[in-house]
């Protein structure tokens, strides 16, 4: 298919998905709104849809809304993380959906080192990304060298890894760092030195780690797209075997990418932590894992567009919960939203008539174009 | 203190139900080649349906009929998207578990808000003794001193799942739709090359184990626990992945590997009666996991080893 026409259809593609998330969407809130008639229910609803859609980035005057817009950006800091660390182990086909564990690990030990290290200055926020982003790597060692040497499957191990961070570190809250003088379980508060500036300073949390997410993009996209390491990665999603005898070390690729992920994964929660909190809270998985699958499907395993995805997500967030103060409907919407886009996006399927049509018509037009070429040049 | 009791051992058999339903899908799923990882979502969706319809119609066992339902209806939904549109089906499995996981809170404030005029956020206050599935003391056997203490007065479908256990084996070995199953999933071109429809046989095996993760779900709201609440299958749609492999993917190999689940669950709960952080307790299921998948892999592994050396010689 010619360049133009396969965009075209991955454009139309995208449009038919989300529009049909929408669909679904609307069919839900309208279920869920107030109204005694159909036709109270209906505006009601479709104020709803209204809150959702345009109510994160206008306000009802219709002037630019720049806390929400702020809002939406921050929200934007660890989606774009787990959604890089998604995009690199899902490009290898393995599903490793660690990333959720590696969030809340990344994020506990950041805290912990931002209040036990007494390092000077700039140094304690650097040190104690970092040595969250390692601390999920080496966790990842678990999953990929079993399945690199065992064949076992990194899925449901990552998965039960998943419930394990998150107990274990209940556990330590509980017996070692909570700060008892508080009243919910929480950490004492970070050292002044270890939170991040703030880009825009209103409330939003949106601060200079979104900065870091966009640099973070950016490397990762060389790494996949220009080295020779993320040549393997991407070719052992598409043909392992091509890989395998073509010389590449497949195990090492397969623990490689998702140590890598998890590094990202844990720095993602690092910088959340240090960016949005002054104390760790955390009790409960965040969530910020499985919209990071979304955002790396949407996104389509590169990491370039991943900023895009991700404010997409952190976009319709915002909308749904903006939807559930205003207009009474719960804001889980988004998760059956998600999922909607999520199978639309991942089905190769879906609209393959059209595309067979397309497909068809550049053949068409290739072969007309070379007809009249060799037409030309039997005139001259 | 003694814990081995036979009220312990009652327990194993109580905690592993669900995991054994949900196992028995996923080893239909395995033979057929779906490996359904939206098992989880699928139970905490049919949990979620059948309490309300237990509770509406004050009938336990429509509720079950219900869950059963929503999980088939569910699975055939992800077969759709899975052998159709052809979503990877580990997304499509990923997919149904955000809706399992967000979505059903979503669903259970609507419903109720609806229904009840206040939007709960669990249906635990709904589910009454009248709605639970009930148990049975079985004859004689309840007579019988220990064993009669650990095996009778179960739920009915702790025996249903056992039951299913052999006609699980049943139906993938002795009839032609179980022989169908297999073919496809071994080899789903060669199937397809002696007429047989793999995309049909592959509706039928999600199906069917959809139906078995919703009678799991069901076991979950309206026996195991009283009523649905957010997450509470927690995670033993995926511990029945893990059993089925530990089961070397056959039903009854797996249906040890599940009373294995319900031990280590069983035994957590008994140290944390002790005044143990329940937070070191929870996570054994899911270690138990991980150390059966590795233990399994590397008696796998010398197996085959064993069977090239003998090859060789």
């Amino acid at each position: 298919m010619s360049k133009k026409n396969s965009l075209k259809f991955s454009i139309v593609r995208a449009v038919a998905a989300l529009g049909i998330a929408l669909a679904v969407a609307f069919l839900l809130i309208f279920v869920s709104a107030d109204g005694a008639t159909f036709g109270a229910k209906l505006s009601n609803s479709l104020s709803a849809l209204q809150q959702m859609l345009v109510r994160p980035l206008f306000k009802k005057s219709g002037k630019f809304a720049s806390k929400n817009f702020c809002d939406i950006l921050a929200g934007m800091i660890p989606i774009m993380f787990t959604g890089l660390a998604t995009c690199i182990m899902f490009a290898a086909n393995q599903f490793n959906l660690g990333a959720e564990g590696g969030i809340m690990l990344g994020a506990f030990i950041t805290a912990v080192v931002a209040i036990y290290c007494p390092l000077p200055g700039p140094l304690l926020p650097i040190v104690a990304i970092l040595a969250g982003g390692l601390a999920v790597a080496i966790v990842m060692l678990i999953p990929s060298v079993l399945k690199a040497k065992l064949g076992v499957s990194e899925m449901v191990n990552s998965l039960m890894m998943n419930y394990v961070i998150m107990y274990i570190l209940n556990f330590l809250m509980n017996s070692y760092l909570a700060d008892r003088s508080k009243g919910i379980t929480q950490t004492y508060a970070f050292r002044k030195n270890a939170i991040l500036p703030q880009i825009i300073d209103n409330g939003s949390r949106f601060s200079w780690g979104w900065a870091i997410g966009i640099i973070a993009v950016i490397v990762c996209w060389f790494f996949m797209y220009r080295t020779r390491w993320g040549y393997g990665i991407r070719m052992t999603g598409i043909n392992q075997p091509f890989v395998m005898y073509s010389g590449m070390n497949v195990p090492l690729i397969i623990i490689l990418c998702q140590v890598i992920g998890g590094f990202l994964a844990g720095m993602g929660g690092g910088i959340e932590m240090l960016g949005r909190y002054e104390y760790y809270n955390w009790s409960a998985l965040p969530g910020y894992g499985w919209t990071g699958i979304t955002v790396a499907i949407l996104a389509g395993n590169n990491p370039i567009f991943v900023p895009l995805a991700a404010f997409f997500m952190s976009y319709l967030t915002k909308g749904c919960s903006l939807m559930s103060t205003n207009a009474n409907v719960p804001a889980q919407l988004i998760d059956i939203i998600q999922a909607v886009i999520f199978l639309f996006f991942a089905a190769q399927q879906f609209l393959s008539g059209y595309r067979q049509k397309l497909v068809i018509k550049s053949a068409q037009e290739e072969l007309a174009a070379k007809a009249k070429a060799s037409g030309e040049r039997s005139d001259a | 203190m003694n814990i081995f009791t036979t009220a312990f051992f009652f327990s194993i058999f109580r905690i592993a139900t669900p995991i054994l339903l949900a196992t028995l899908a996923a080893v239909i799923g395995e033979k057929g080649g779906v490996s359904n990882i939206g098992l989880e979502g699928i139970m905490m969706m049919s949990a979620l349906f059948g309490s309300l319809t237990a509770y509406w119609t004050g009938q336990w066992w429509v509720g079950v009929l219900c869950a059963m339902a929503v999980g088939c209806l569910e699975a055939l939904m992800m077969g759709f998207f899975a052998f159709r549109l052809k979503t990877d089906i580990i997304l499509t499995g990923t997919a149904v578990n955000m809706i399992g996981s967000g979505g059903t809170l979503f669903l259970v404030k609507v419903i109720t808000n609806a229904t009840e005029g206040k939007s709960f956020a669990s249906t635990t206050g709904l589910i009454t003794k009248i709605h639970q599935i009930p148990s049975w003391n079985i004859p004689l056997i309840k007579d019988i001193p220990v064993i009669g203490k650990v095996i009778s007065g179960h739920s009915i479908l702790t025996y249903i799942a056992f039951l299913l256990v052999w006609l699980t084996a049943v139906l993938l070995y002795k009839t032609p739709l179980g022989l169908n199953i297999r073919s496809v999933g071994e080899n789903p071109n060669a199937a397809s090359s002696v007429g047989v429809s793999v995309d049909k046989i592959r509706f039928i095996t999600i199906g069917i184990g959809g139906v078995l993760a919703g009678l799991g779900g069901a076991y979950m709201s309206m026996y195991y626990a009283m009523g649905w609440s957010l997450d509470m299958v927690a995670g033993r749609g995926f511990i029945a992945l893990a059993a089925q492999s530990m089961g070397g993917g056959e039903p009854l190999g797996s249906m040890f590997a599940a009373l294995i689940f319900g031990f280590a669950q069983a035994l957590g709960i008994k140290v944390s009666a002790t005044g143990v952080d329940s937070n070191l307790v929870a996570p054994i299921p899911y270690i138990v996991t991980i150390l059966a998948l590795i233990v399994f892999a590397l008696i796998q592994r010398s197996n085959e080893k064993r069977r090239h050396e003998r090859a060789l010689s």
